[in-house]
């Protein structure tokens, strides 16, 4: 092959100062929609090489919105452009001999594979950890629905299903209501989030003990197995046989003091003021100091419906006075345990997140500039960076495959026959 | 399996509270890095080891289960040993204790940081300041550790005072205002958490990436992960439509932030018996309809694309929820999985516990009674490893249970320090007086 190490940037390449992390790790992805592509998006993020396998037609996230200035198209949707910063898209139709070839040339360059199709899909483009791990001792990373075994092994889900079974949304709303979901796509990012973690463990230990591996995750254990309060309903489900359950009302729900969302000039504010020193400060925000004092101090006496009839008549017209910013202000002067709800729009329009970096401007080839949501850390030494937009369709087709040794003539041949594109 | 973790030999002194942190340093554990949780006795962290640390089984009672719903409902004299909603986080750890306010008890700390390769922290900002140890300390005792901060909104900028749990943060990453009834002002909205966890994972693999990156160079440095903005990317679509669009979207209730029309939650035969289902393409949709049977308003040529589902989604959630409300989840969301529409049950805690699936897949470990426990099954990390035992290795760390390892072991205090140290109260396995207000 045509490749020195030094351009495949192979993890193994040891010293020397690098501007990244991750710098030199390369990560095969075959994954796509959501949850696969974040956790990839984490790795590139921090400067691995990810080489993103699309399937002709590309991506569905392509066809998710939202779309740049309302204009819908492959290029312009946000869910694509989030998710896949800094990889590189190379599109191949597995199903044909001549893809898979390409597939089992990538591999031995490759310090780990993500995998996100599902047994079924697995076991018919041979994608499976076991055929990939045939091909090339790497590790690969499988993230499934529900895993290789059981019941459920075949079964589809959506954000909706996914966070319905193994999330707990069995206790979000309000009794008497359906159960609620979360709001956008969170139960399939979180999971991604998961995933990423386990694949930089596997490099890890390749990297310092010589190890590749095969690594599972499924979607259906991330979210019962960690998620919010899963883990602590599920547990304190067998420890107590108490099943937590929807709420009679939103509020406080602990024995004294106040909980919950309530209303403001502007918007609402998310409030936890429960007895003790939370309640003090909260008294002093409101400016009552008297409220932190004798019987204000017994937590009886805060969950009584007289004392939240006495508290209300003050702490509405307090609220309702005042917009977010103020209040927010006002809590954090005194330290009270309360926040704003921002929309999308006053996220981006905030003042103090663009000073600190939230938001980041993109250079995109066809595009131009535009906005996007940016780093979820700061780290002093390499710092995270978009180097590069997400992919056009294809984009680094050729590119890779003259890296892999085709010639021009068998370039020419995988695009006219659709092997590649 | 080999035995040998992608973190061996990696050790964390860990200043974590709450889920945010406490996760972050359990994924590490998870992956073998020798976690080290400081605690100590004057301080009580709040929502850390139990909602309080002295809780009689009435008040228990009251206070939601996964916060409160101790062994056989009695949280006993030691709440912070059998915690349901935070023993977990401290799976695969060790604890030991030190009065770290005390000049003595600094030095300890200080000895343990200097063996460290991570000291990982989400306390209130200023804590460990107050404490002596800012990040020009401790990178003068390791000068290659790495640090992780973990605070609310950042180090700098204007709100750095704010405080909040995971659903204070929650509400500015934008995620409270796109949940809820679309029916319901957001003041109807009970509190999630959806962020902790998260900001868990995302300082878990900054600190995998800085760990790598000293391996290489030598070099440790400082991470910010400021949870509000972390958590913003929860909800990508929504910010992005808010930065580019202009657009301040709310609550959807169950519909589909997608454009999958039908998605909803149904009410199935019996009590709090809900169904999950949607259809995520026209071809899922082609199943539904003909798994109905064909009526005649599903079978309406308007509804064979998503476009035209969306424009009548009220009245199909009205047909269906009148088709599943007399049958049988269970039933309902198998034969919908194998007809090739995506269902799924809303599981209780106690329905998750005893599905079939979950027994023989989840990563739940049994873990052997304690004084403070019975025989339980618990959850382990949700990924396996072909040669790597990074599973459920040892269960969660009691207070002060490490103290002999840490203090002798891995620092080499003497059998005289030990004792003293132990009599000024450094050394304990359980809270002072004080804190237990006796």
């Amino acid at each position: 092959m045509a490749l020195s190490s030094e351009e495949w940037g192979a993890a193994a390449d040891g010293g020397g100062v690098s501007a990244a992390a991750l710098d030199g790790v390369t990560v095969l992805d075959l994954t796509a929609h959501i949850a696969g592509p974040y956790a990839t998006k984490l790795l590139a993020d921090l400067g691995a090489r990810v080489i993103k396998i699309e399937r002709p037609g590309g991506d569905s996230a392509r066809a998710l919105g939202p779309w740049l200035h309302d204009e819908p198209g492959p290029e312009r949707s946000g869910s694509w452009q989030f998710l896949n910063t800094n990889k590189q898209s190379i599109v191949l139709d597995l199903k044909t001999p001549a893809g898979r070839e390409v597939l089992e040339r990538l591999l031995p360059r490759v310090d780990i594979a993500v995998v996100g199709h599902t047994p079924a899909v697995a076991e018919r483009l041979r994608t499976t950890p076991e055929a990939l791990r045939e091909v090339a001792d790497v590790n690969v990373l499988s993230l499934t629905n529900f895993g290789w075994s059981g019941p459920y092994r075949d079964y589809a889900l959506s954000e909706t299903a996914l966070y319905a079974m193994g999330g707990e949304m069995f206790s979000h709303g309000l009794a008497g209501r359906e159960p609620l979901k979360l709001g956008g796509v969170a139960s399939l990012i979180q999971c991604g989030a998961m995933a990423a973690i386990a694949a930089l463990g596997a490099v890890h230990a390749t990297e310092v003990h010589g190890i590749a591996q095969r690594v599972d995750v499924s979607l259906f254990d991330v979210q019962l197995n960690s998620i919010d309060r899963r883990s602590s309903a599920i547990l304190a489900w067998r420890f107590s046989g108490r099943v937590n359950a929807r709420p009679e009302a939103a509020g406080p729900s602990t024995a004294g003091g106040l909980a919950g969302v309530f209303p403001c000039a502007d918007g609402y504010v998310e409030l936890t003021a429960s007895a003790g020193p939370y309640w003090r400060r909260f008294a002093e925000m409101i400016g009552h100091p008297e409220f932190g004092a004798p019987p204000w101090t017994d937590p009886a006496w805060l969950a009584t419906p007289e004392a939240r009839a006495e508290i209300d008549v003050v702490l509405y017209p307090w609220l309702l006075e005042r917009t977010r910013a103020q209040i927010w202000a006002a809590a954090r002067g005194v330290h009270a345990i309360l926040a704003p709800l921002f929309t999308a729009t006053d996220l981006y329009g905030d003042p103090v997140f663009h000073e600190r970096g939230l938001w980041e401007q993109v250079e995109h080839e066809t595009l131009g500039a535009f906005p996007l949501l940016g780093r979820p850390y700061l780290l002093s030494e390499t710092p995270w960076a978009v180097r590069r937009a997400a992919p056009r369709l294809g984009q680094d087709t050729t590119a890779i495959l003259a890296e892999l040794g085709y010639d021009r003539v068998s370039i020419d041949e995988l695009l006219r026959t659709g092997a590649a594109a | 399996m080999s035995g040998k973790l992608p973190l061996e030999g990696i050790r964390i002194c860990d200043f974590t509270c709450v889920w945010a942190g406490q996760s972050a340093t359990m994924y590490l554990a998870d992956l073998g890095a020798d976690c080290i949780k400081v605690e100590n006795p004057y301080v009580w962290n709040p929502a850390t080891r139990a909602a309080a640390p002295v809780l009689p089984a009435p008040v228990a009672a009251v206070l939601p289960p996964w916060m409160a719903g101790h062994p056989n409902g009695d949280p006993g004299p030691r709440p912070w040993n059998n915690s349901p909603a935070f023993i977990h986080v401290i799976r695969n750890k060790r604890s030991f204790t030190v009065d770290s306010r005390r000049p003595e008890g600094l030095a300890i700390v200080k000895r343990l940081i200097a063996v460290s390769d991570v000291l990982a922290e989400n306390l209130a900002r200023g804590t460990l300041e107050k404490l002596g140890l800012d990040d020009a300390v401790i990178r003068a005792v390791r000068p290659d550790i790495v640090i992780l901060h973990l605070p609310a909104y950042g180090r700098t900028g204007a709100y750095v005072e704010g405080r909040g749990y995971g659903a204070h943060i929650d509400g500015v990453a934008g995620s409270t205002i796109l949940r809820g009834y679309r029916d319901s002002a957001p003041g109807t909205n009970v509190q999630t958490f959806a962020g902790d966890f998260f900001v868990g994972m995302h300082g878990a693999v900054a600190t995998l990436a800085a760990l790598r990156h000293r391996r290489r160079t030598g070099r440790g440095q400082v991470v910010e992960l400021a949870q509000a903005e972390c958590s913003a990317s929860m909800f990508p679509q929504a910010a992005l439509d808010g930065a580019w669009n202009g657009r301040a979207a709310g609550s959807l209730g169950n519909r589909s932030s997608e454009g999958f029309a039908p998605n909803g939650v149904f009410a199935a035969r019996g009590d709090e018996q809900w169904l999950a289902l949607s259809c995520r393409s026209d071809a899922e949709w082609a199943a539904l309809v003909d798994f109905l049977g064909r009526p005649a308003w599903a079978a309406a040529p308007a509804l064979a694309m998503a476009e035209g589902r969306r424009a009548a989604e009220d009245a199909i959630e009205a047909e269906l929820a009148a088709w599943i409300a007399p049958r049988d989840r269970d039933e309902l969301f198998r034969d919908l999985q194998e007809a090739g529409v995506t269902a799924g049950p809303v599981l209780s805690a106690r329905d998750a516990a005893e599905d079939p699936h979950a027994r023989q897949s989840a990563a739940w470990r049994r873990l052997d009674a304690t004084a403070d426990y019975p025989a339980t099954e618990f959850p382990a990390p949700p990924f396996t490893f072909s040669h790597s035992d990074v599973g459920l290795r040892t269960p969660p760390a009691l207070f002060g249970e490490h103290n002999e390892y840490v203090y002798r072991e891995l620092l080499g205090v003497s059998d005289e320090e030990y004792a003293r140290l132990a009599a000024d109260g450094h050394i304990a396995t359980t809270y002072a007086p004080e804190v237990l207000g006796r």
